[in-house]
């Protein structure tokens, strides 16, 4: 009885947490601008108008008693962030798959030489604070003319992703069972049974490490902001970032928000029974 | 059908030595069972013979043939793995199917040695699902299907039995062994289980810390061990082991003493529950013990007496024997089935050999 009192609490705060946030930005999203400076606010739009869905992509919308509400400025930066976002993501989601799924899987199944300290060299790259690297990527992009390229952002983000999806990968494939040595006897190679039989099996694990690499390609700000903003080449975090500059436009604002989270929910939503599928460990045993 | 022979078989990880110098022959059509506590190596040296695991040093020998380079594949061998792994994510038709997928048989071949390995082994309901569906007797049988349905020349099983329950490792034993003899295919089953050994083997192999100790058929092995080691491992209730000297032609333990001819020095003797009688105290040379527990198996009873505080014995009883907690009795052995062990755990012979 008492623990599903706790039980309860824990939700509430859980739900409450994550929830009201979303709540809010959707309240935002759906109210004019008149609305919003309103006050008291209402706590649910009364007539939700989509103005804002409009305005982000460029759109003007023409509300009740011929008010008309604006493309907005950003928009060009919206619609461009989003395309490049999707790129970039979905880019660095395959390259890191293609690098960290061989890779951990031979640290986690193979013995060769050096192995430890190979592990450690990763584990270290993983423990690095990223905001670390910023400055030096920074010069040596203006350098070799990465600034400001989609190709420099999609390399950065594999300096973060590899490391730590190999890193989960690892302790993934040590607990997969050793179906190999059936492989073996059943007349498969090494290449071809991991292609043919422990990828497949491994199914949970490889939809996981793609989500986190594209979700943290996706999320990330910091090196966005710095090495790719304001040039043709611009993510959605930093093009949403941008409002801060010009005139308050909370609704618009509050929809590019919106925007940006459904991709990650979708990902999350159809991948979360493989997210509890996978029983992690720890690689360093 | 193979003929396998293991060549002076060392296999060292890092400093551990897992197997040192083994050396031994399977007959073709054999049966033989590597027992062994876990540890000593079976699973390793199953592993060299199937070509899994690659000798540190010596040599593996198919029908006179230098095999030891050859890969797992090309040897013909089938395995089932301990815990009857199988592949996960597919359904046990699939499983065994790819056991045939590198085999260069046409569709047709392929369905009628499906067809006949699951006739064989009455898996026919199961074929569609996924291992994790299955019990764990129903694995081993589909693993078995896996394994034979190669038609290999050798079948390799690495504790197939062990993680089944009693009742189940009953029954799955001797269908083990009645399948081995209708195929008739060289087989090589490791356990650590001495009944499961004795009950399949034709030939038993005793390995310990990664050595041979003694290679015989199950009654050679039990009546006969080459080693303290053999002796103490096989039977149940085990063996009796009094520790002991021999001094000027006799063998003294724990207020026990019987003529013996070996050497002098530290030595073990071994008596079975069964070679052992409760006397009455007239009889010369009876040992004086503490009864500690009686234990009912219902065709018998094994009662346990304490010779001194270290020194437990066991002792056969007919099921009628009674007997009080801390009562005084006396014990005789059997000379005649006496075993006696040397300092390095080696046989001693208790009589001079006979000339003739
Ligand atoms: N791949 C390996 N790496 C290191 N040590 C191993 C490896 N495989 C087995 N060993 C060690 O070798 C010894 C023998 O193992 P194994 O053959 O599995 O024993 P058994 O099957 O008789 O229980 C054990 O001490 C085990 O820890
Ligand atoms: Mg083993």
């Amino acid at each position: 009885m008492k623990r599903t009192g706790f039980l309860a609490v824990a939700l509430v705060v859980a739900l409450f947490w994550s929830l009201v946030p979303i709540y809010w930005f959707c309240r935002m999203a759906f109210l004019t601008p008149l609305e919003i400076q309103h006050y008291p606010w209402p706590l649910i739009p009364h007539a939700p108008n989509p103005a804002a869905f409009y305005n982000i992509f460029g759109f003007r919308y023409v509300l009740s008693g011929n008010l008309v509400s604006p493309a907005s400025g950003q928009a060009a930066q919206i619609i461009r962030g989003l395309k490049d976002s999707f790129l970039v993501s979905l880019i660095v989601m395959v390259v890191t798959l293609a690098i960290t799924l061989p890779l951990a899987y031979m640290f986690a199944r193979m013995e060769f030489r050096y192995k430890n300290s190979l592990l450690f060299a990763i584990l270290f790259a993983v423990a690095l604070p990223p905001v670390s690297t910023l400055i030096p990527f920074y010069a040596m992009y203006v350098r070799l003319g990465l600034a400001g390229t989609l190709s420099g952002l999609v390399i950065v983000d594999l300096t973060l992703t590899v490391p730590f999806v190999t890193w989960m990968l690892i302790g993934y494939f040590r607990n997969l069972p050793p179906i190999e040595r059936l492989a073996w006897m059943d007349g498969y190679g090494r290449l071809a049974a991991f292609v043919r039989l422990v990828l497949p099996l491994a199914r949970s694990g490889v939809a996981v490490a793609a989500v986190i690499a594209f979700l943290f390609a996706w999320n990330e700000f910091t090196y966005a902001l710095v090495l790719v903003n304001g040039t043709t080449a611009n993510t959605l975090p930093t093009a949403v970032s941008g409002f801060l500059h010009q005139y308050p436009e909370p609704g618009n604002l509050a929809a590019s928000v919106l925007i940006t989270i459904v991709p990650p929910a979708l990902v999350a939503y159809f991948l979360q029974r493989h997210v509890s599928e996978m029983n992690l460990v720890d690689p360093v045993r | 059908m193979a003929r396998i022979e293991l060549q002076q078989l060392h296999k060292t990880f890092g400093s551990l030595a897992a197997v040192q110098e083994l050396g031994l022959e399977i007959a073709e059509g054999e049966f033989l069972v590597l027992l062994g506590p876990s540890g000593c190596g079976k699973t390793t040296t199953l592993n060299m013979i199937a070509g899994l695991e690659a000798p540190t040093s010596g040599r593996v020998l198919f029908d006179g043939r230098d095999v030891t380079k050859v890969l797992a594949y090309h040897r013909n061998v089938a395995m089932v793995f301990q815990s009857s792994l199988l592949y996960p994510h597919l359904s046990a038709r699939r499983n065994i199917e790819t056991s045939l997928r590198h085999s260069g048989l046409g569709r047709a071949d392929r369905d009628r040695r499906i067809a006949d390995v699951v006739r064989m082994l009455e898996i026919d309901p199961l074929l569609d699902k996924l291992p994790s569906q299955l019990s764990g007797g129903e694995r081993q049988r589909v693993a078995t299907a896996k394994a034979i349905v190669r038609e290999p020349a050798a079948f390799l099983l690495d504790e197939p039995l062990s993680a089944l329950d009693a009742a189940l490792r009953l029954s799955l034993r001797s269908e083990i062994a009645n399948l081995q003899k209708r195929l008739g295919t060289t087989t090589v089953l490791v356990t650590h289980d001495q009944i499961e050994a004795m009950t399949m083997g034709d030939r038993i192999a005793v390995m310990s810390n990664g050595r041979l100790e003694q290679i015989g058929t199950p009654d050679q092995i039990y009546n006969d061990p080459a080693t303290l080691f053999v002796a103490g491992f096989l039977g149940a209730p085990p063996m009796n082991l009094i520790a002991g000297e021999v001094e000027a032609g006799c063998f003294r333990g724990i207020g026990f003493s019987l003529p013996v001819t070996a050497p002098t020095g530290p030595a073990t003797l071994g008596v079975r529950p069964q070679d052992v009688r409760v006397v009455a105290s007239e009889v010369q040379g009876a040992l004086v013990a503490r009864v500690f527990a009686l234990e009912h198996l219902g065709r018998e009873s094994v009662l346990i007496v304490e010779a001194d505080k270290s020194t437990k014995l066991r002792v056969l009883v007919p099921p009628s024997f009674g007997a009080r907690v801390g009562e005084r009795l006396f014990l005789a052995a059997d000379p005649e089935r006496c075993l006696l062990f040397g300092a390095e755990g080696m046989r001693l012979p208790l009589h001079p050999a006979v000339p003739g």
